[in-house]
């Protein structure tokens, strides 16, 4: 009796949870479906009738030609960002992991300071930098500066490399590989679990971020995903319905990245925390 | 050997030199210039910025708004810190098994994923005076006397999105929770329970000594969160009315970027780091003398 009692409860708390976690998204649905006559006869926590529910919300925001232009423009700071931080992430993790050097400590203590720098307020001096290497209102700047100075890779990945064995790129150097060899042919590979993390997690980050494309790329045509959305606000102002759906929208890519990735975030997340 | 050695340091070299120099380029000298900005009155474009000693700083302290922005990252701190037995409760909790808990488990950590700007439109949606979701409910359920203007009430404004900030990231806290009380291992658990070790037992001597370390990373994350709380008021409220949810990150992006005061911004930028080293090293003085002494 008592254990029912404790399923119960346990199931009650939980579907809580999930009507506060919902609330916001659903309701925001409801309205990106309605007309604006029915935003103010309908109560917002219902939908109208089935017959009556309208897309024209939705076609306005698919139809916005700076919708298209912000995912091509997240698409492209995605893919090159995540090349590189894939590519230095393995190779700095590696060579860290496994090698004695010369300044070593002072590298491993560079990282440690660029995960203590606070985030946002950096930008008031990075800005004078990006801006004197002729990257303000390029790609190049969000791209630099995720490469640069978004580390969270290097935890995931020095977990990844002191797991593996060093007999095996022992033995491969013994026969006369290359340095380089043994990385690209035996190391990186081995990463991949690793690295699917590190794509997703990251990819999440940069899709969602509003600040680095909104300081750095004030141009319409260097719209992200995510700044397409706040111009988007400010021209629907009041109304809305249409902006519902615009919010809708842009929340949909993240979503279905988690929906289907979640295993490598949960378990990429708190990698990456307990070490950080 | 010796060529082994020199083509380890070839490699190593070629491979660390553009990480390293973008590190140098993009983190370190900011940082370092971040600093002896705070000294000068560069105003953003200017080729020159005169040295004026510690001025910023005196005029920082001075800066009324700026105390009462720091006050309400105060509330957003101490939202958090309330929260934190409730996400371990709830983490406990969600690393038992019963019907459902693999979709729990993912559902607590959805709005962590969700673009932060699309959800802060959302919720000003949420709680707006015309036809939103928030005062319908409470209407709904009988309690009409309590509805405010939640956004533009200066006395609640920051305790709503202080209340958006806890959608957001408890779930991820509960997530870090969950994650490190699975890695406690099985054997102890049970041979605990054989003892004869009650629930509270169990969580006080085997659960909190094994997620300790976690704790103390939720508990780091949340002063650094908590201080640069930012996106949420710069979408939904742009700190207003006047200062009422204005925060210490968004009043310093305000006064570069907005208010071209470099300098001064610089001086807020190096007070912020310094705040949160000082009250993540008291913090840790009372979490390991008060709460975790017994272990040591």
């Amino acid at each position: 009796m008592k254990k029912v009692l404790t399923q119960i409860i346990k199931q009650i708390i939980c579907v809580g949870m999930i009507m506060i976690v919902l609330a916001p998204i659903v309701l925001t649905l409801f309205a990106a479906l309605k007309t604006k006559g029915q935003m103010v006869t309908t109560s917002p926590l219902l939908l109208p009738s089935l017959s009556e529910i309208t897309f024209d919300n939705f076609k306005k925001v698919l139809g916005d030609k700076y919708l298209l232009i912000g995912l091509k423009n997240t698409g492209i700071i995605l893919v090159v960002s995540l090349i590189f931080n894939v590519l230095f992430g393995t190779i700095t993790a590696y060579i860290i992991e496994r090698f004695e050097f010369r300044l070593k400590k002072v590298i491993v203590a560079l990282y440690f300071v660029g995960m203590l720098v606070p985030t946002f307020v950096t930008e008031i001096a990075r800005y004078r930098i990006v801006n004197s290497l002729g990257l303000y209102n390029t790609l190049g700047a969000p791209i630099i500066i995720y490469i640069a100075a978004d580390l969270m890779q290097l935890y995931i990945y020095r977990q990844f490399v002191s797991a593996l064995s060093p007999s095996l790129d022992e033995s491969a150097l013994i026969d006369g590989c290359s340095y380089f060899r043994v990385f690209a042919q035996i190391i990186f590979p081995l990463l991949a679990p690793a690295t699917a993390t590190v794509i997703i997690i990251k990819s999440i980050s940069i899709i969602n971020d509003m600040y680095i494309p909104y300081l750095y790329m004030p141009a319409n045509r260097l719209r992200t995903l995510t700044t397409f959305l706040m111009n988007y606000a400010n021209a629907q102002q009041g109304s809305w319905q249409t902006l519902a759906a615009g919010i809708i929208v842009i929340m949909l890519p993240t979503i279905l990245i988690y929906i289907v990735f979640q295993k490598y975030i949960l378990s990429g997340i708190a990698a990456g925390a307990v070490k950080g | 050997m010796n060529s082994l050695v020199k083509k380890q340091r070839k490699f190593i070299v070629f491979a660390m030199l553009i990480p390293t120099i973008l590190l140098i380029g993009f983190v370190l000298v900011p940082a370092v210039d971040l600093f002896r900005m705070s000294f000068t009155d560069w105003d953003g474009w200017s080729p020159t910025r005169n040295f004026i000693g510690i001025k910023n700083y005196l005029n920082m302290f001075k800066n009324k708004d700026l105390w009462l922005s720091l006050r309400n990252n105060a509330v957003y701190f101490f939202a958090h810190l309330i929260m934190i037995p409730v996400e371990l409760a709830f983490a406990i909790m969600l690393n038992t098994k019963f019907r459902g808990y693999k979709f729990y488990r993912f559902m607590v950590f959805m709005p962590f994923i969700i673009n932060g700007v699309a959800i802060s439109y959302a919720f000003s949606y949420f709680f707006s005076p015309i036809n939103g979701a928030f005062d319908e409910i409470l209407t709904v359920l009988g309690l009409e006397g309590w509805i405010r203007n939640w956004l533009s009430d200066t006395k609640i404004v920051n305790f709503v999105l202080a209340f958006v900030s806890l959608w957001r990231y408890s779930g991820y806290h509960v997530t870090l929770f969950t994650a490190a009380l699975q890695s406690v291992p099985q054997d102890m658990q049970e041979a605990a329970r054989m003892d004869g070790a009650n629930s509270w037992q169990m969580f006080r001597y085997i659960q909190v000594p094994s997620i300790a370390l976690m704790v103390d990373f939720v508990l780091f994350d949340n002063i650094r969160g908590a201080l640069q709380a930012f996106d949420v008021p710069f979408v939904m409220t742009q700190g207003g009315p006047g200062y009422a949810s204005s925060t210490f990150t968004l009043f310093t992006i305000n006064t570069a970027f907005k208010f071209s005061n470099f300098g001064l911004a610089a001086t807020m930028a190096v007070a912020l780091v310094f705040i949160i080293i000082i009250v993540h090293v008291i913090q840790n003085k009372l979490i390991h003398g008060l709460i975790l002494k017994e272990e040591k």
